[in-house]
């Protein structure tokens, strides 16, 4: 079986099919548009209007596969994954997450509650919003 | 916002407490990342505007851990009181920038290893967990003074985190010059 697991910096899992032979963390390219919201185009690899150019396209996909650590090192993001399980992690790299913290500008969010239902940070918007971490640890 | 991987332990404590406010659960640990969160309790303001006026910083609830904490929370409950009420804060825009904590780049390769952790625990729920144990390992090598990750690991891996283990982290964690949330809210000296 290449069944597979991606977790995206949003925290939102996404089952894929990975690739046994190319790149080192390869998904199939409509598992890597579902799971990420980035699409693979004629000019590269883009998010909404956003486009970054691929130099080397050949090691990023084989046309049926795109492979993920390729794709974090055009968009510079971090990736941490595990071959043998076939599980992988993206998100923010140290510098774009401190720029972004330092804009002040408080990033949405969605999560669970405690019901299971889906809420949103900007739920509450235009409201002053006091944010509590808190666990059961 | 609870940032644990436990769905149960957290509706539990909710539905005892019969809290009133939305309560979210963070498994992944998304807003840690996106807020500088580095452990728990704390908290963060933000205004009608969407813009950070408070950064993440230890802010109690209650005294039941001050011997412990040295944090007086009323500090925080009167500032809090105050900006709800007046819109004045105790910060500005610079001083809030200051006291952030920026992650380096161990700290995100380690929220990256507990995500894989996490996620390997939901999937192969009574199976075998040394698969996950290995990715909360590496997590903790990578960010040995974050409190989310050393302290939120231990109940995932069958560690009391009032036990030893946990007063063996925190002696380290002192020995470093306590790392952490920067802006000391209601720091009592001894």
């Amino acid at each position: 079986m290449n069944q597979g697991l991606v977790v995206t910096q949003d925290g939102e899992t996404t089952a894929v099919e990975v690739a046994s032979n190319f790149g080192e963390f390869a998904i199939s390219i409509e598992d890597f548009e579902r799971a990420t919201g980035w699409q693979l185009k004629p000019e590269g690899l883009c998010f909404a209007d956003t486009c970054v150019p691929v130099a080397n396209s050949s090691v990023l996909t084989n046309n049926t596969h795109l492979d993920l650590v390729e794709f974090a090192r055009v968009t510079q993001q971090n990736i941490v994954f595990d071959r043998q399980r076939k599980v992988a992690a993206l998100g923010e790299r140290a510098d774009s997450r401190s720029d972004s913290m330092s804009s002040l500008l408080a990033p949405d969010f969605k999560l669970p509650d405690i019901h299971g239902r889906q809420v949103s940070f900007s739920d509450f918007n235009r409201r002053k919003r006091l944010l509590l971490a808190w666990s059961s640890w | 916002m609870a940032l644990d991987a436990d769905e149960v332990a957290v509706r539990e404590w909710v539905t005892k407490e019969q809290l009133t406010m939305p309560v979210l659960i963070d498994k992944y640990h998304v807003v840690a990342d996106l807020y500088g969160i580095v452990n728990v309790p704390a908290a963060v303001w933000v205004d009608e505007n969407d813009r950070i006026v408070r950064p993440a910083d230890s802010t109690p609830g209650s005294d039941l851990f001050r011997d412990f904490s040295n944090v007086d929370s009323e500090v925080h409950h009167n500032l809090l009181r105050k900006w709800v009420r007046s819109g004045e804060r105790d910060l500005d825009d610079a001083r809030v920038r200051e006291f952030q904590v920026k992650p380096s780049q161990d700290v995100q390769l380690a929220r990256l290893h507990r995500r894989i952790a996490i996620a390997l625990r939901e999937r192969n729920q009574d199976g075998d967990s040394s698969a996950s144990r290995e990715h909360l390992a590496r997590a903790e090598e990578l960010a040995p003074l974050d409190w989310t990750i050393r302290r939120g690991n231990m109940p995932l891996v069958g560690v009391d985190p009032f036990g030893d283990e946990f007063f063996k982290f925190v002696g380290e964690w002192s020995n470093a010059g306590r790392p952490g949330f920067k802006l000391g809210t209601g720091r009592v000296k001894k």
